[in-house]
């Protein structure tokens, strides 16, 4: 029974966080650019007076994209490549996200489980093979649209692989030589204690020139700025997908963003401590959640009071326009009410006591929180950059790949063995 | 003329790190998104439906209006200059006789077809008698037909001068 709730939990985790974030990465997406370019972007889209900030906008687009004419040029000769690039690129990349850890192994009942989606012992083979797979639904979406803008978009984006797919897997032998494991709950375990009591012992503090070189391609991976060139709007319209409307539009759009909450999830799991709570490892918590969750019951109506003052300030009324200020008011109620709940909760679990499987339940919870706020960081940084740093040409692309990543990947992975070999 | 020399930048090993480049941007930006994720009111963005511009200036070409004399009478005498001067032909004038002892001319009906129109402000050039003006500050005027856009005297009339000019 729990081993079938645990898998239902991880699937259900899974599908969040790589599909079903798409509408909020598209809402962050439009309004951190708004925020970064001083414009406020989307935020009058409502049901009702509820807006969210522009949430809604998200849900509507997603709408239209699902209602609107599935449209398949009547040049295109191969319709089942073309119909099948899109599916290829969203399954590719959802795919990815199966072997990412969202918790310690959860024991319940002597039994322990592996809080992933699927359980396997591929590790970072999966995501490597997958995330290398998902550039083919590009190449054939390009190629089988029979227009120069697509083909071009191909070109460029299987250009772009043969650029930064070596330098990532280099960088990643080396986390793997530091490591000795290509597990992921292996290798978020390895991150637990400190250097000198103080700095976290994070991937980025062991190897900061891998986390360099694996980030700078995961951003290539992902087909995000500065390495969108296979979309590049401003020179190839929209590169491989411009012959593709609604919802098959809507699928590489989803891809996108699964392919870019995959590739944070990984980021944070290699080199953030995943799961990990900073100075906290499993053990710890387990053996003070009493502590734990006494500092969760003061924490949390703090951050409500910041947040919902924070929603008063910004959330005004516009003119004669009186909707925001009751959807404060009705934001203010839910958000202190559901604070109210939790902290209820808390204090009858300290009340009454948790058993053993408790502890580790409330333990993986926790862990679960952690990676979410990692995970939300680290997309916050892809939309960061995504407004920041300029696109790069595909030859300047090569030319970092190839004369700058591999050597230093190289370098690093023998600096790395010595170290190891002679660690040990 | 003195010769300037622009500096050359890139050829440094500092420059062709990029990543000190790349943090700077970066510090401008999140800036940039901190400031106004911390004060939303601080964007120069309009909420536009609800808040209207102010700072429309006096000059500005709005819809017309047609001028009053003090007891409420049109100012116009339908001589036509305006008409005659509209390069887009939007104006359309039916005159007849007037026997208040104002004037000897008014326009029976003086229709402007505002989809037509280009707002050049000829018409307020042409008039002898400043009995038209583009002073009512409307810069917006919507409807859901293509007859609602054809102004008559009417309406003409009751638009008046922006509060926003006195």
């Amino acid at each position: 029974m729990s081993t079938t709730i645990i898998i239902i939990v991880n699937i259900a985790l899974s599908v969040v966080l790589a599909v079903g974030l798409t509408p909020l990465w598209v809402w962050w997406e439009r309004r951190i650019a708004g925020f970064i370019q001083d414009r406020s972007g989307p935020n009058r889209c409502s049901i009702g007076v509820i807006r969210l900030g522009g949430l809604v906008q998200a849900v509507a687009d997603m709408l239209k994209l699902i209602f609107k004419e599935d449209f398949t040029p009547s040049h295109i000769k191969h319709k089942f490549f073309f119909t099948i690039a899109p599916a290829i690129v969203f399954m590719a990349s959802f795919l990815t996200f199966a072997v990412i850890p969202y918790a310690d192994v959860l024991t319940i009942d002597g039994k322990a489980h592996t809080m992933q989606a699927i359980p396997n012992e591929l590790g970072i083979m999966w995501f490597l093979a997958f995330a290398g797979l998902s550039v083919y639904g590009i190449i054939l979406g390009g190629y089988s649209s029979q227009s120069k803008y697509g083909l071009l978009g191909s070109i460029r984006a299987s250009a772009q692989v043969i650029s930064y797919e070596a330098a990532m897997g280099l960088s990643i032998i080396s986390m793997i030589v530091s490591y000795g494991s290509i597990h992921l709950t292996d290798i978020v375990n390895a991150q637990t204690g400190t250097y000198l009591g103080v700095i976290p012992m994070w991937g980025i503090f062991i190897q900061p020139l891998a986390a360099v070189i694996f980030i700078v391609c995961s951003f290539a991976e992902t087909n995000r700025a500065p390495f969108d060139l296979a979309e590049g709007e401003s020179e190839i319209v929209a590169g491989y997908h411009t012959e593709y409307s609604a919802m098959k539009f809507g699928l590489f759009q989803v891809g996108e963003y699964a392919a870019m909450s995959a590739s944070s999830a990984l980021i944070v799991t290699l080199f953030f401590g995943g799961y990990q709570i900073p100075w906290m490892d499993t053990a710890t918590i387990q053996s003070n959640i009493n502590y734990v969750i006494l500092a969760i019951i003061i924490l949390l109506p703090v951050k409500i009071f910041i947040f919902t003052r924070w929603m008063k300030k910004n959330n005004k009324r516009v003119g004669n326009d009186t909707s925001r200020e009751k959807e404060t008011k009705i934001l203010t109620v839910i958000f202190w009410s559901l604070c109210l709940v939790i902290v209820g909760v808390l204090i009858s679990f300290l009340v009454t006591g948790l058993g053993t499987n408790g502890v580790n339940i409330a333990t993986a919870v926790l862990q679960v929180g952690t990676f979410m706020v990692k995970f939300f960081m680290m997309a916050f940084v892809y939309m960061w950059v995504r407004w920041t740093v300029l696109r790069i040409r595909y030859d300047q692309l090569q030319m970092l790949g190839w004369k700058v990543l591999i050597p230093l990947a190289l370098l690093n992975i023998v600096i790395t063995a010595i170290v190891v070999v002679l660690g040990n | 003329m003195a010769i300037k020399i622009v500096p050359r930048y890139g050829s440094s090993f500092r420059d062709k790190l990029y990543i000190p480049a790349i943090a700077g941007g970066m510090k401008t930006t999140f800036k940039h998104f901190f400031k106004n994720l911390r004060d939303v009111e601080g964007l120069p963005t309009l909420q536009y439906p609800e808040v209207q511009p102010t700072d429309i200036t006096e000059r500005y070409r709005g819809v017309h209006r047609l001028t009053k004399h003090d007891d409420g009478t049109e100012k116009c005498v339908a001589c036509f200059m305006c008409a005659t001067a509209c390069p887009a032909e939007c104006i359309f004038i039916e005159a007849e006789e007037r026997f208040d002892g104002v004037d000897e001319k008014r326009p029976k009906e003086f229709k402007i077809d505002l989809l037509e129109c280009v707002f050049c402000g000829y018409c307020v050039e042409a008039c002898p008698c400043d009995a038209i003006r583009m002073d009512t500050g409307i810069f917006s005027f919507t409807a859901s037909s293509r007859k609602e856009f054809v102004l008559d005297k009417k309406a003409l009339m009751k638009n008046e001068r922006s509060k926003d000019f006195e």
